[in-house]
């Protein structure tokens, strides 16, 4: 999880790295810590140690993860060949090592050898039938050739093995969302906040899920959700505008038959005055646009 | 940092003076000849005084402290790592490929 702290940090060290001030090993173990996809810039100042003789060694053990961290951003920045070299390096000093070895394919995927790729990583599970490193990249190389159901298939047989892996599920959840498969969405969000239930960020999906499905019950659960994302995770302005979107959908539906609680009532006009709390201070041009999306909300 | 630093010498001075006193009070009960029974009370007092000094000293010189209440806003939640084990490499970026002159040497 990426705190608003830590991302002040990162922020700063990568101003200082790019204007020459130092601080570019702090910076990649940060990235690398906070496992943030910033890839070219990995690449361009991984490169700038890995290729100065001095400030690697003073690296000690250290030098090898950064070789690797390296080679996977430059085969996300489509740079093969600077990949290839750093594996190179990395296979001299660990012959035979499966990590190594997972990296080799890692670079058949990035160049687009499908079935090579798949068969190297075949391989690699048969010597490991658990690792899985090896099989989540094969869910992610079926949804990279555009096969969502295999990707699926496949995720959730890693799933019932390893159930305990909250990135795959939010992974799943999140294919799930892109075909629009939103019931079997909420489940995955279900295991989700069981597995971290102090994420607010999963509470907040969850919730957007169940607003998208609708129904009176979906809302109601949604709203909880909404404020639940509130309550754990301090400001938020999307959860602020789902409790105002939930109680206008739910008021829309429940009309004629109005027995709302005021408990109800009471939340839904202090998220609007949180709203404009938060608009006044942040954005106070677009306060008049905020006051007339409330109104149309009848709130 | 100032004002923590301040009491900090505060504190190690009034040590320091309590040690001194002691080493007095023992060089006087030599020359009396009484059995050492225990540190005179205003000792204890300037050890205690100092202590507390000290402690303060500190907690309040090297630095601020973090919160770790979940709820501040600096320890808020803002976004979920990356999935990297899911990454995918044929994405949009490859059709902008960076410069080319980077290279391993």
């Amino acid at each position: 999880m990426v705190t608003r702290r830590e991302e002040e940090e990162v922020n700063r060290l990568e101003n200082q790295v790019e204007n020459g001030g130092g601080g570019v090993w702090e910076y990649l173990c940060l990235v690398h810590k906070l496992k943030l996809r910033r890839s070219d810039m990995v690449l361009k100042h991984g490169l700038s140690i890995l290729n100065d003789k001095k400030k690697r060694s003073a690296l000690g053990p250290e030098e090898w993860t950064l070789y690797e961290q390296v080679a996977v951003a430059a085969m996300d920045c489509q740079s093969n060949d600077a990949a290839k070299d750093c594996i190179k390096v990395l296979q001299r000093k660990f012959p035979g090592s499966k990590r190594v070895g997972r990296l080799e394919a890692m670079l058949l995927e990035a160049r687009g050898l499908w079935s090579e790729a798949e068969n190297a990583y075949s391989s690699l599970l048969e010597e490991n039938p658990f690792d899985q490193v090896v099989h989540k990249r094969r869910v992610a190389m079926a949804k990279a050739q555009g096969n969502t159901s295999a990707a699926i298939d496949w995720l959730n047989k890693y799933l019932d093995l390893f159930m305990a892996d909250h990135e795959a599920w939010r992974e799943l959840a999140e294919i799930y969302v892109s075909l629009q498969m939103y019931k079997q969405a909420v489940f995955c969000y279900e295991e989700l906040i069981l597995s971290q239930p102090t994420v607010p960020l999963h509470h907040l999906a969850y919730a957007d899920v169940l607003y998208t499905l609708g129904g009176l019950e979906n809302l109601q659960t949604a709203k909880k959700y909404y404020a639940s994302t509130i309550d754990s995770g301090g400001k938020s302005t999307r959860a602020l505008f789902g409790i105002c979107l939930c109680t206008s959908a739910i008021g829309q539906l429940t009309k004629g038959r109005n027995k709302e609680d005021k408990d109800s009532l009471e939340l839904q006009s202090l998220s609007a005055m949180a709203l404009e709390k938060d608009y006044k201070q942040r954005a106070p041009s677009k306060v008049s646009v905020l006051s007339s999306t409330l109104r149309s909300l009848k709130i | 940092m100032g004002a923590g630093f301040l009491v900090g010498v505060i504190g190690v001075l009034i040590l320091s003076h309590a040690t001194y006193s002691t080493i007095q009070y023992r060089a006087l009960l030599k020359i009396t000849e009484e059995e050492f029974s225990g540190p005179p009370i205003d000792v204890v007092i300037e050890l205690i005084i100092s202590l507390v000094l000290c402690l303060w000293a500190a907690m309040a010189a090297p630095g601020k402290f973090k919160s770790i209440h979940p709820q501040s806003e600096e320890n808020r939640v803002i976004a979920l790592p990356a999935n990297l084990d899911f990454m995918i490499f044929n994405h949009r970026g490859k059709i902008f490929p960076l410069e080319t002159e980077l290279k391993l040497k």
